[in-house]
This record gives C-alpha cells, structure tokens and sequence, in this order.
C-alpha cells in the first residue's frame, strides 16, 4: 500500500513545483530583472549578453535618486497613505456600525450608494476630471490635504463593505450583555468593537494603504508642488528625467516597491481574506 | 408599508454621516458637476457657451476617438479574458491543495496587483526595450531576431494587452478560489461514485456553482482594465501612431494637452455610462443584501 502511493505523490508534486516555479518567473521576473539592474554599473546594463550574476555590486544610482530629492517624495506618499487610512478606517468604521446595527430612514439607498462606490472607485480615471474640475472650483486642488481626501474618498466604499462584514460577525448579545453591565454607547463603540474586528481593520488599512501608496494619475493633475510630490509622481517623472537612464529609474521602482512587499509579506493573508470578503455576498 | 422611526434609528444615522459627508463632496458633486459642464464650452477651464449635446456629437463621430474606443475595446475584452480563463485555470489546479503550497501560489500571484501600474509599467517597459531590454537579450542569444516592442503597431497592443492581464491573473485566480472553496466536496465526491468524470463534475457541478464569482470577477476586471490610462501612459504613451491611444488617455490628453475641458467631460461621462452598465450588472449578479 505504503509503495502504491508513494511513487504518485512525489510525481504530483513535482509537477506542482514545477507549475510554482514558472508561475513565479512569469509573476516575478520584472521585479527580479528591476533589482538587478538598479545594483549594475552603467557598462554593465548594457552589456550583452545580459549580466545575471557575474556583475559588479553598484549602488551609485540608489545614491543619485536618494541625492535628487526623491527621500521628500517617499516621505509625502507615507503621510498621505496613512493618514487616508486614519481618516478612511475611522469614518468607514462608523459607518459600518451604523450600517450593521442600526436602522434608519434611507438606509438601503445608502447602502446600494456604497456598494456602487466599490467598482466605481477601483478605476480612478473614471473620477480623474470630475475631481479635477470640481477641486480646481473650490480651490482645494495643490494643498497637503488634497490627496488625504481624494484616496480616502476612492478606497472608503470598500472600507465600509469590509468592517460591515468584521462587525457582523460579532455577536449582537455582546453588545446587549455590555449595556446591562451599565456600558455606555461610546465605550461600545470606541473601546468594546475595534479590538473584536482587528483583522477586518488590518484589511481595510491595508487596501487604503496600497490604494494611496500606488496612485499617479490623479495625483499627477492634483498636484503641482514639487515639495508635495508624492512616490509615484516622482518615478514618472523620473522616465522624462533620466530618459534612457535604467539604472536610476529601476532603482527608484525598487525604492517604491519595497513598503509594499514588506506589508505584503506580513499582512498578505489579510489581504487575501478582504480581497475575497468583498466578492462573496454578506 | 408605513415605518415609525423612533430617536434611536434617528440617532443611529448620524453613525454614517462623516462617511456620507466625503462620499457626497468628492463623489457626488464632482460627478453631476461634470455631466453639468459637459454641455458647456470649457477651454482652459473658462466656462463658454451652451453647446447643448454638441460635444457628444462631435465624439460620436470623430474618427479619432472611435478608433480609438475600438483599441479600447479590444485590449479590454483580450486582457480581461486572457486573466479569467488563466486564473480559472490555475483556481481549478490548486484548489483542494491547502498548506505552503497553496498560499505561495495566492502570495507570488498578488503580487503584480499589489505593485503599483507605473512601477509595473516601467519595469516591462524595461524588458521590452529595443536594445538593452532582456527579452531582446535573450532572443538574440536563442538565435532569433529582436522585436522592437513599443515600436510595432501590433506588437506594441499585444504589450499592453500582456501586461494588464499579467497584473490581473492572480486576482481573478484568487477571487475564483474564494468560489471553489464554498463548493460543497460532498457533492463532488457523490458525483464520482455516480460515474461521473472529472471533467463532467467541473462543468456540470463546479463550474456552476462559481458562476457569481466567475461574473463577478469578469466585470471588476473589465472596468478596471477600461479605466485603466496609467499602463498605456507609461508602457507605450499611447503610440505608435495613436494604436494603443486608449479612450481614457484620449481624454487625459484632451484635457491636459489641449486643456478642451468641456469636451473631455463629455468623454467623462461617456466612460462613467459604460461603467454604470457594468456596475448595475455587478448588482444583479452580487444580490447585495443588508
């Protein structure tokens, strides 16, 4: 018996391993061949044939996109990510628990306004020249708060749909048992809840952070400050910039990616979890 | 059905009203204002004359923004495809595996999702350079003559249409496990012992019973991949001779290169009616309930 299933086993996975290898060339080779290149010498990028390993560390372009300014750019997208998740999770929070435990007139329509928010905001291009137009009317356009606003805009549907979902698997009793031990509305709300939904927060956190991280086009008509530049801006303006130049251009997608693989690597279960939740009907 | 409202479903509206607030100012507004200076001359955002539906017949018969609604369609319809049928694929191989296995393949497939466009963007557009870029590299050393990507007419489609379905293969693949996994294994093993085939229990039970979310991928995928201008901006820039000029980028360029912010508005709408469609079709499938 034990011989009967051996042989097929190891031959299965095999062949997963094999399906794993090349799914991860195909998925992974821009990333890997960026990183090579950003650490190669001018002479040695344009070699031929490509250099895999046998090239000569360099981190001169890391220097040369750091030295151009491009630390203020980083350190513009961190404040406008997190405070869109400060600003996103604490409004998308309420809502939720409105829309879960409440009831109230035009709920439903609310509700349907939420949920045709969540398309309507994954592409947004779709809202690049109503923003646009409508900033530019009110002023609010080039300002360090611009985009804090906007990107908490375009990811708060989504926000909302997920901590609906994290509030309603806590039980209603809870909440029931809480006030007959004489709690008060706002602890139940501000200190009972949240640590009962931290992996719907940690979602929710998280798509806002990668919705905010990664935006250029909205941003690139928003904003005309260098001082208020943010990551993605800076690396396309980086192509105009160093036209030709690989080296420094790869090195500055490094230089983006990196966050983003690091909360990846720790919050990616989370991530797939929300991704899923936001599909699969409540 | 009349309904009373006491204080405590009154009080309890107020939870939603910051949330509402923003979704009202930066959504709502920005959106009827738009349709509203769609019938208005709009250059250098100077508001003009009246011109009624005068800017939607001028891009109902341009040529230029036909043709390029068609390079639209098509690079939508392609990449959308290619990634639900690879990720439907890859969703029916590995499901039932659980372990490292399983979550590697979910982690490495989000990961083009995750990176942002421009940096995916210049990346590709890296390996696709004509001198230096390593597909040439490696074509040359296969023997083969390099491709000038960018530089073809139908090459450089066939890019844009590879990229935008290489970024989204995992998250078609993932959003279809999510279905698979609610497939009840009874079921399936209940079919085995009737005689069915594998392939019989795929289509007739499987397939089936992750219709939703097959559907509701597909339609996420298509508006995400008609929105999307960041991919053509940096990956080709809309050329060669306008072939990968997609409707998006059209109207990026008509209002910040020719800065006709009337007739761009036009477009604006035009796009946000095809995306109304898709979402009303999204509804319909999802059966949203609270």
């Amino acid at each position: 018996m034990k011989n009967g299933t051996y042989l097929p086993k190891i031959k299965s996975h095999l062949s997963e391993v094999f399906i794993l290898i090349i799914f991860a060339i195909v998925n992974l080779i821009p990333i890997f061949w960026g990183v090579i290149t950003s650490l190669k010498t001018q002479s040695d990028i344009t070699a031929y044939p490509p250099k895999i390993w046998n090239f000569e560390l360099y981190f001169g372009h890391y220097k040369r996109v750091i030295s151009s300014g491009f630390f203020q750019c980083v350190l513009n997208s961190a404040f406008y990510s997190v405070a869109a998740i400060f600003l996103g999770v604490i409004t998308g929070y309420l809502a939720a628990y409105g829309f879960s435990r409440r009831n109230f007139p035009f709920k439903k329509l609310c509700f349907y306004f939420i949920v045709v928010g969540i398309p309507l905001s994954s592409g947004s291009s779709v809202l690049l020249i109503p923003n646009y137009l409508h900033m530019m009317k009110m002023g609010l356009h080039n300002h360090w708060y611009t985009l804090i606003l906007l990107y908490t805009t375009y990811n708060l549907p989504m926000t909302i749909w997920l901590l609906i979902a994290g509030i309603r698997a806590v039980p209603q009793e809870l909440e029931e048992a809480a006030i007959m031990d004489g709690c008060s509305q706002f602890y139940i709300v501000t200190r009972l809840i949240p640590p009962l939904i931290k992996p719907s927060i940690a979602a929710a956190s998280l798509f806002v952070f990668i919705g905010s991280w990664n935006e250029y086009i909205t941003s690139s008509v928003m904003i005309n400050d260098t001082s208020l530049k943010n990551i993605q801006m800076a690396i396309y303006d980086y192509l105009g910039f160093f036209g030709q130049e690989w080296g420094p251009l790869t090195a500055a997608a490094t230089l983006a990616i990196i966050p983003i693989v690091f909360v990846f690597t720790f919050l990616g279960k989370q991530l797939v979890s929300g991704l899923t939740a936001g599909a699969v009907k409540g | 059905m009349k309904q009373t409202w006491t204080l405590k479903d009154i009080k309890g509206g107020f939870y939603i009203l910051p949330a509402m607030f923003i979704l009202v100012m930066f959504l709502v507004i920005p959106l009827g204002l738009t349709i509203y200076y769609s019938f208005y001359r709009l250059d250098y955002l100077i508001k003009g004359n009246f011109v009624g539906l005068g800017h939607y017949k001028m891009l109902l018969t341009s040529p230029k923004i036909l043709r390029s609604l068609g390079a639209t369609v098509l690079v939508t319809i392609a990449a959308t495809g290619i990634s639900m049928i690879l990720g439907l694929v890859l969703a029916l191989w590995i499901d039932r595996k659980t372990g490292i296995f399983s979550y590697l393949i979910e982690l490495i497939g989000l990961v083009p999702w995750v990176i942002s466009m421009v940096v995916a963007g210049l990346l590709w557009k890296w390996l696709f350079n004509g001198d230096m870029g390593l597909l040439n590299g490696i074509l040359k050393m296969l023997g083969f003559s390099p491709i000038y990507v960018v530089q073809g007419k139908q090459s450089a489609i066939i890019a844009l249409i590879f990229v935008m379905a290489w970024r989204t293969i995992g998250y078609a693949m993932i959003m279809i496990l999510a279905g698979l996994k609610g497939v009840d294994g009874g079921l399936i093993e209940a079919a085995k012992i009737d005689g069915a085939s594998p392939w019989q229990s795929l289509i007739w039970i499987k397939l089936p019973l992750i219709k939703t979310q097959v559907l509701l991928s597909t339609i996420v995928l298509t508006v995400s991949n008609f929105t999307n201008n960041t991919i053509p901006k940096v990956l080709t820039s809309g050329g060669p001779n306008d072939a990968t000029n997609v409707i998006t980028l059209q109207q990026y360029n008509m209002s910040f290169r020719y800065y006709q912010f009337g007739e761009s508005s036009a477009l604006s709408v035009l796009i946000m009616l095809v995306t109304t469609l898709m979402i009303i079709a999204y509804m319909k499938v999802s059966k949203y309930k609270i």
